[in-house]
């Protein structure tokens, strides 16, 4: 017993350098100015927030609309000023906090938008505002508004690992499946695109290959948190790690998350690796490091039981969520029930056709919806595979229709009545095996309650 | 216990793992150096000699850059040329009756008019690159027309074809109305023509735009092709994916879009009057030809432009090539346990069986033959989740067309 306190003791309450988080704040904040300059510069905020008419929100966050055209862009300049503030760490708190609830807000808008990085971006973020990354090196110090310090306690860093080991941990876990230990799935279908992938692309042709993918990806993620942390292995399993995501960003279109990850796991590197960084950046940038340090070990964190609470609750919820699929009967990567905010990546290929009818009250007569007519092609895309959102956008027809009238070409007018019925239907094909019928085409989804019960409309999977 | 997997893993990571993935890769080699013995026939490295088929036929020579070097030079250019030159010939014709508007030149221009339009569903479906940047299906082939405006411009003497707003009132559907003008016998269109020379230098205005489009693409073409078969994109990263911009890319969703919409949906489910309400009400006069009357012959011919296509057939001789068909049995594309190829192939051969009964213009057919129609269309429909779900997911390709309503 008194062995695992000691244990627990060690990663939380020992005095650790700082450097490591200083410098995991000054890359964070870089990064994240990048990738929120790359979104704006790609007129993404415009595509993804200004031309949608509807926006599909999450359970529970449906209260979050998005900001009209001027100050929807307001939000991303306002996310570009608080990265700089971050990188120089001046008035850290606040821009952590601003960076963190600005963030957050954009993504629940839409779920059409959702990406694992997205959402861990928002956890890293939400985490910094708790750790005192602006401590060392950063012009709140210079300033004064915050003591200089050159250690602080171990959880302040080991939660940050803890989070970015869990990311890899559950990616690895997620990998374990049929489709991608068994079918190489859908790494088979993919790499044969890849044909012209620099010296190795031949390779690809083989389904071997993307057998060794798979098994070695999926090897990598479960053990790499445990390689990272051990001294001896950091150093090659860092290596391995950076040709790992660089291979990926060159492969696929996900945008800046090899990059984050490969940014983010340089905080498992010790002191000196860190104290190397900033002497190098102090050596051309305004900040001076090596001044004296006025304030060392003696700086005692009150431990607040809160925020210990807190802590404990976060990772629990952490653990748990990517785990919640197991409470759904069916197939996971045909229903997505609790596929969400569980680090699965790059792990289905599946497309998606859908119809949606709505029909005239009391009469067996139909009419058939535009989708373009109320979604972008992307927002189609992404519900015509995705039953939540198939429901979320049946409820909406339902409403858009709700107590009006349709007039039709020869002057009938119709009545639409309290609550118009809407059904769908829906083709999806799943890695490629053949499109075949997605949800029961006869239920009336404007009648289905929304929420995280089953949903017994989605059909079987058969194979 | 955690220790002891980490330096067992430390050990492999550092010697094993690397000599590992060497003795891979040299297995790799060596195997890809023998002698191939693929015994299909209709492989690319189709071995005669062989007497055991290794599994590797259609691999070894297959590569993105002879799919697009045949669909370039085989179907898209010589397509292209085809239908230009047909422009090229209903321009003299043109000429030739606005100088003599008589019953034989009205024929004429008439049999050129019905070949320009049966070439243009040909190439409607290359809606990517040079015809994308100018609009050419929609400057070429847009209906149904506004006459009114048509009929002011020439009342008026005053258009620009330029402009997007005289996009339906003009291209080879403004033909249709013009050499076909309801109400008008074949003589009494010569004395329409006769007396008015702002019709004339209308027939002649909308040749010469139809002729100026194809010839901006033709020679855009010229050096567009390097670009194409390359696979040039505008991407980040300098080699072939089939990410947005990618000539895959371009095809694919250019084929989906026109197949989805201008056929599927402008040629038979507008008019049919599947999208119309509740009540679903035929609407003939939104009918390709509906002047002419020729929509059926037009319908039958871009569906067989489109099955040629998608299989990699030459423009010229039919000959089967590299094509998308073969792209899809490459990735073991399957629906229903069967290859994806084929049953789209087959889905194309039902279509054209359907086409088989329909005899008179569409626009008759849709009201006297409707239950012929409906089923036609059913079958064009399911043909749609086979290209823009199956194929695309496996080809790896997004599907990007963005919203583009009417026709």
């Amino acid at each position: 017993m008194t062995g695992i306190n000691k244990w627990i003791t060690h990663l939380t309450k020992k005095n650790v350098s700082i450097f490591p988080l200083v410098v995991f704040r000054i890359i964070f904040g870089i990064l994240m100015f990048f990738s929120t300059l790359r979104f704006i510069l790609k007129g993404w905020v415009y595509d993804l927030y200004e031309v949608p008419t509807y926006f599909f929100t999450y359970y529970g966050f449906d209260w979050v609309s998005p900001l009209s055209p001027p100050f929807v862009n307001i939000l991303f300049i306002l996310l570009l000023i608080a990265c700089i503030f971050i990188i120089f760490g001046l008035f850290y708190r606040i821009n952590t906090v601003l960076f963190f609830i600005i963030f957050t807000y954009i993504e629940l808008i839409d779920k059409t938008n959702y990406l694992n990085h997205y959402y861990f971006v928002s956890l890293i973020s939400l985490l910094l505002i708790l750790i005192p990354a602006n401590s060392y090196f950063s012009l709140d110090t210079y300033f004064g508004i915050c003591k200089r310090k050159e250690t602080i306690k171990a959880w302040q860093i080991n939660i940050l690992k803890l989070q970015i080991g869990l990311v890899y941990f559950f990616a690895g876990i997620s990998k374990l499946n049929y489709h991608w230990l068994i079918e190489a799935q859908p790494l088979i279908n993919w790499l044969k695109h890849q044909s012209d992938f620099p010296i190795i692309g031949k390779l690809f042709l083989y389904d071997f290959t993307a057998y060794l993918f798979s098994w070695v990806s999926a090897i990598f993620d479960i053990f790499i948190f445990f390689l990272l942390i051990d001294k001896r292995s950091r150093l090659i399993s860092y290596f391995v790690a950076f040709i790992f995501h660089i291979m990926t960003a060159i492969m696929f279109p996900i945008g800046v998350f090899p990059y984050v990850m490969i940014a983010s796991t340089l905080i498992f590197f010790n002191d000196n690796f860190h104290k190397k960084i900033i002497d190098f950046i102090s050596k051309y940038g305004l900040l001076n490091s090596s001044k004296s340090i006025e304030e060392k070990t003696n700086y005692q964190t009150k431990t607040n039981s809160l925020l210990k609470f807190f802590l404990i609750g976060f990772f629990t919820l952490q653990f748990f969520l990517p785990l919640r699929f197991m409470l759904y009967p069916g197939k996971l990567f045909w229903t997505e029930q609790g596929y969400r905010f569980s680090w699965r990546v790059m792990l289905i290929e599946k497309a998606g056709y859908s119809q949606f009818y709505i029909h005239e009250p009391k009469m067996d007569r139909k009419m058939l919806i535009q989708n373009r007519d109320y979604l972008t092609p992307q927002q189609e895309k992404m519900m015509s595979t995705q039953p939540d959102m198939i429901l979320q956008y049946a409820h909406f027809l339902s409403k858009t229709f709700k107590d009006s009238s349709v007039v039709e070409s020869n002057g009938e007018i119709i009545k639409m009545g309290r609550n118009p019925k809407i059904t769908a239907d829906i083709t999806v094909s799943l890695f490629n095996k053949g499109s075949r019928k997605f949800i029961d085409s006869e239920k009336n989804l404007s009648e289905i309650k929304r929420g995280f019960g089953n949903k017994e409309w989605i059909l079987d999977y058969e194979d | 216990m955690g220790v002891c997997l980490v330096s067992i893993f430390n050990k492999i990571m550092n010697t094993r793992f690397l000599k590992f993935f060497y003795i891979i890769s040299a297995l790799l080699i060596i195997q890809s150096c023998k002698k191939s013995g693929c015994t299909d026939p209709d492989a690319l490295n189709y071995n005669i000699d062989a007497q055991k088929d290794d599994n590797g036929c259609l691999y070894e020579d297959y590569d993105k850059l002879s799919l697009l070097t045949n669909l370039a030079d085989n179907y898209i250019i010589p397509s292209l040329d085809a239908y230009k030159s047909r422009i090229i010939t209903l321009n003299i014709h043109v000429d030739s009756f606005i100088e003599n508007p008589s019953i034989s030149n009205l024929t004429l221009l008439r049999t050129n008019w019905e070949e320009a339009l049966l070439s243009w569903q040909d190439v409607g479906f290359l809606d990517f690159g040079p015809s994308e940047y100018i609009l050419l299906r929609k400057q070429t082939n847009t209906f149904p027309i506004d006459t009114t405006e048509l009929n002011n411009f020439i009342t008026l003497a005053d258009w620009n074809l330029e402009y997007t707003s005289s996009y339906d009132s003009k291209g080879l559907q403004a033909l249709d109305y013009l050499l076909f003008k309801p109400g008008h016998t074949e003589s009494e269109l010569i004395t329409y023509f006769q007396n008015n020379t702002n019709a004339k230098n209308y027939l002649k205005a909308l040749a010469e735009d139809l002729n100026q489009n194809i010839s901006y693409v033709t020679n855009q073409w010229v050096s567009y092709r390097e670009d194409f078969i390359n696979d040039f994109e505008v991407t980040q990263s300098n080699f072939s994916t089939n990410s947005q911009g990618s000539s895959i890319s371009n095809i694919i969703n250019a084929l989906c879009l026109h197949y989805e919409f201008y056929v599927r949906r402008g040629k038979v489910g507008l008019p049919l009057g599947v999208f119309n309400g509740f009540s679903q009400l035929e609407l003939p006069e939104l009918v390709e030809c509906y002047y002419s009357g020729k929509s059926t012959q037009n319908l039958v011919r871009s569906i067989n432009s489109l099955r040629k296509y998608v299989t990699g057939s030459s423009y010229l001789n039919n000959d089967n090539g590299l094509g998308l068909d073969d792209y899809m049995d490459f990735v073991n594309a399957e629906q229903n346990s069967q290859q994806l190829s084929t049953v789209i192939d087959n889905q194309f051969l039902i279509i054209l069986d359907e086409l088989n009964n329909i005899n008179g213009p569409l626009s008759e057919e849709i009201i006297n033959n409707k239950s012929q129609i409906t089923q036609t269309y059913q079958e064009l429909q399911q043909l749609v989740p086979y290209i823009k779900v199956d194929m695309t997911s496996a080809l790896g390709v997004l599907i990007t067309y963005q919203d583009n309503d009417g026709d």
